[in-house]
C-alpha cells in the first residue's frame, strides 16, 4: 500500500463517513431528549433522497438547491411525527417509542417500494463523475459537497443549540426535564423541536445520500444501523462526537474494504460496534465518567 | 385461564384436520402451520422482552442459527427429516449462542443498548454467512434433500406441539419462582438485587431460552423449505413477527401471544386475497396503531402475572 493509496483510502472514508454523521448528528439529538433510538432514521433519509430524486426527474430541480424545499418540508414532518405519534406515548417509557420507531421505518419502507418500486435509484447530473484533482488524489465532487453538508449541518446544530434560546431550552430540558419545567418549557414543544431537527438533519442527508450513493428502499435499514454504528463509537447525545463517529466508521469501512472486501467491512463495523457498547458505551471521543460502565 | 386456553388449543388444534377435505393439501391446514409457527416465536420473544424486559431485537439471528444447524447437521449425515436429535440440536445450538453473545452483552447493556447490540448480532452473522464459503454455501445457501416431503398436516401438527410446548413452559416459568424472578428483573433490577436475584443468571437464562424455541422454528422451517439461504432465514422479518404479535396480543402475558399470532395471521391472509399491494404495510401501520391506541393489547389483560 502506497502513501498515495492510503490517503486516498482515507479521503474517500471521511467523505464518506460525513453522511452517516449527518445521520448520527439527528440520532443523537432526538437521543438526547426523548432518550430513544430512532430506528427509522434511516428510511427517513431514503424518504428524503427519493423527494430529492423526483424534484431532479421530474422539474429538473437542482438536487442541492432541493435543500431549501426538502429540509423544511422535514422540519414540518418531524412535529407532525412528534405530536401524531410520539406525544402521546413519550410519558409511558422507551418501549412504546421503540416500537412506534420500528413500526414507522417498517411502513414507510413498504410504502416507498410500493409507490416507486424497489429499484435502486441514483441521481445522474452532469457533474457527478466530475472529480477534483489535488496532488496524486481523487476527490469526488458530489462527496465534497456531501461534507461540506454535514460541515454545515453539525455547525449549524451546534450554534442553534448553543446560542438561542429555544435550543437552550432543548438543551435544558435533555439534560433535567424536572428542573427544565420549573424554569416554564414545555417538555412537548422541547421534545417537538429535538425531533424536527432530527428530521431536518435527515432530510439533508437524504440529499447528500441522494446525489452520491445509488439508493433503494431498503437502504433505509442499514443507514439507521450506520448511523447507531457512528453514534455508539462517538458516543451518545453530542453533535461533534456524533460527526466523529461517522467519519471514523466511514475511514475503517474504507480501509477494510479496501484489504479485505466490502461485505467484510459491514462486518467489521458492526463487531467494532458490538465492541465498542461493550467495553466503551459512552463512545470513544467522551472521558470515562469514573470508570463507571453502567 | 391460560391452561383453558391452552387445553381448548390442543383440542381443536388435534380434532380440526379430521374435519378438513383434502387435508393433504389445505390451504387452512398452511394457514394453521404458519400461525403456530408465528406463535412459538413470539412466545420466545415473549420471555425475553415481556417477561424478563430485554428487548430483544436479534430474533432472527436464532432463526437463522437453527436453520443453518438443521442444514449442516443433515448434509453431514448425522440428521435427517423430521429427527428428534437434529430439532434439538438446531434449538440447543442457537441457545448455545445465545448464552455466548448474552453473557457479554447482558452483562454491560441495557434497554436500548442491548436491543441495538442483538440487532447487530442478526447483521453479523447474516454477513458471516454469506462469506462463508463451502461450509455455508455461500449466498446460494444450503439445499436439503427434500424427497422426504409428504404432506403439510406433519408440519401442521410438530408446528402445534410446538407452540403448545413453548406456551406451556411460558406458563409454567410465570407460576414459578423463577417467573416471579424475571419480572423483578423486568421491573426493578435494583429491587431485585437486592432481594439476592442473580440478574445476569436469569436475563441469560431468558435469552437463552427464547433462542431455543427460535431455533427450534428455524429448523422447522428449514424443513418446509429444503433450502436454506441467508437473506430468508436472517431476515429481520423473524424479529418483526414475534414483536407485532407480542404488541398486538399484548406483551408479558401468556394468551395473549396466542391470539396476536392468530390475528396477525388472519389480516396477513386476507390482505395478500384482498389487498396484495399494501399487504406488507400493515404490519408496520399495525405495530404503529396498536402501540398508540391499544398500549395493553387486543385482550386488554394486564401487565405482569
Amino acid at each position: 500500500m502506497t502513501l498515495a493509496t492510503l490517503l486516498q483510502l482515507l479521503i474517500n472514508g471521511v467523505l464518506f463517513g460525513t453522511m452517516y454523521g449527518i445521520a448520527a448528528i439527528g440520532l443523537s439529538v432526538i437521543f438526547g431528549m426523548m432518550h430513544i433510538l430512532f430506528l427509522a432514521q434511516g428510511t427517513m433519509i431514503v424518504l428524503a433522497a427519493y423527494c430529492c430524486y423526483w424534484l431532479f426527474e421530474l422539474y429538473g430541480m437542482n438536487p442541492y438547491l432541493s435543500a431549501l424545499v426538502i429540509v423544511p418540508a422535514f422540519l414540518l414532518l418531524g412535529q407532525a411525527l412528534y405530536h401524531g405519534l410520539f406525544r402521546r406515548v413519550s410519558v409511558s417509557g422507551v418501549f412504546p417509542s421503540l416500537l412506534i420507531a420500528f413500526g414507522l421505518m417498517s411502513l414507510l419502507e413498504n410504502l416507498i417500494s410500493v409507490l416507486w418500486s424497489p429499484n435502486p435509484r441514483a441521481i445522474v447530473a452532469d457533474y457527478s463523475g466530475y472529480s477534483i484533482s489535488l496532488w496524486v488524489l481523487h476527490v469526488s465532487f458530489t462527496r465534497l459537497m456531501a461534507f461540506g453538508m454535514a460541515m454545515l449541518a453539525a455547525g449549524g446544530v451546534t450554534l442553534f443549540l448553543k446560542k438561542t434560546l429555544l435550543g437552550k431550552a432543548v438543551r435544558a430540558a435533555s439534560e433535567n426535564m424536572e428542573y427544565a419545567m420549573l424554569v416554564g418549557i414545555t417538555p412537548h414543544r422541547a421534545n417537538g423541536v429535538a425531533f424536527a431537527i432530527g428530521m431536518g438533519l435527515a432530510g439533508l442527508a437524504g440529499i447528500a445520500t441522494a446525489t452520491v450513493y445509488p439508493f433503494d428502499p431498503n437502504f433505509g435499514f442499514i443507514f439507521s444501523l450506520k448511523a447507531m454504528i457512528a453514534l455508539a463509537l462517538g458516543g451518545m447525545g453530542s453533535v461533534m462526537g456524533a460527526l466523529a463517529g461517522g467519519i471514523l466508521l466511514g475511514a475503517i469501512e474504507s480501509f477494510s474494504s479496501y484489504v479485505f472486501s466490502s461485505a467484510w467491512a459491514d462486518a467489521i463495523g458492526y463487531a467494532l460496534f458490538l465492541m465498542v457498547l461493550m467495553f466503551k458505551p459512552e463512545g470513544l471521543f467522551s472521558p470515562s465518567p469514573n470508570g463507571n460502565r453502567k | 385461564m391460560p391452561l383453558v386456553v391452552m387445553a381448548v388449543l390442543a383440542l381443536v388444534g388435534c380434532i380440526l384436520p379430521q374435519l378438513v377435505a383434502a387435508k393433504e393439501s389445505s390451504y387452512l391446514i398452511y394457514v394453521l402451520f404458519q400461525a403456530f409457527l408465528f406463535l412459538t416465536l413470539a412466545q420466545g420473544w415473549n420471555l425475553v422482552a415481556g417477561y424478563t424486559g430485554q428487548i430483544s431485537l436479534g430474533q432472527h439471528a436464532f432463526f437463522g442459527s437453527g436453520a443453518y444447524a438443521t442444514a449442516l447437521v443433515w448434509n453431514s449425515g448425522l440428521g435427517g427429516y423430521f429427527d428428534p436429535l437434529t430439532m434439538l440440536l438446531s434449538g440447543f445450538f442457537a441457545a448455545l449462542l445465545a448464552v455466548f453473545i448474552g453473557i457479554p452483552l447482558l452483562s454491560r447493556l441495557k434497554g436500548d443498548y442491548f436491543a441495538l447490540g442483538t440487532l447487530g448480532l442478526g447483521e453479523i452473522l447474516r454477513v458471516i454467512v454469506i462469506q462463508g464459503g463451502e461450509i455455508t454455501g455461500g449466498s446460494s445457501g444450503l439445499i436439503l434433500p427434500s424427497g422426504g416431503y409428504t404432506s403439510i398436516t406433519v408440519y401442521y401438527y410438530y408446528s402445534l406441539a410446538l407452540a403448545l410446548c413453548a406456551t406451556l413452559t411460558v406458563y409454567l416459568i410465570t407460576r414459578s419462582k423463577t417467573g416471579l424472578a424475571l419480572v423483578a428483573v423486568r421491573d426493578s433490577e435494583i429491587a431485585a438485587a437486592a432481594n439476592g436475584i442473580h440478574i445476569l443468571k436469569y436475563k441469560v437464562g431468558a435469552f437463552a431460552l427464547g433462542a431455543f424455541f427460535t431455533g427450534i422454528c428455524g429448523n422447522l422451517q428449514a424443513y418446509y423449505l429444503f433450502q436454506v439461504t441467508a437473506p430468508n432465514f436472517f431476515s429481520p422479518n423473524w424479529t418483526l413477527y414475534p414483536v407485532i404479535i407480542c404488541v398486538l396480543g399484548g406483551v408479558g402475558t401468556v394468551t395473549g401471544p396466542i391470539a396476536g399470532a392468530f390475528a396477525l395471521s388472519a389480516l396477513f391472509e386476507v390482505s395478500k386475497e384482498w389487498l396484495p399491494t399494501i399487504h406488507p404495510m400493515l404490519s408496520g401501520l399495525l405495530i404503529i396503531v396498536v402501540t398508540l391506541f391499544l398500549p395493553r393489547g387486543i385482550l386488554r389483560t394486564k401487565m405482569g402475572r
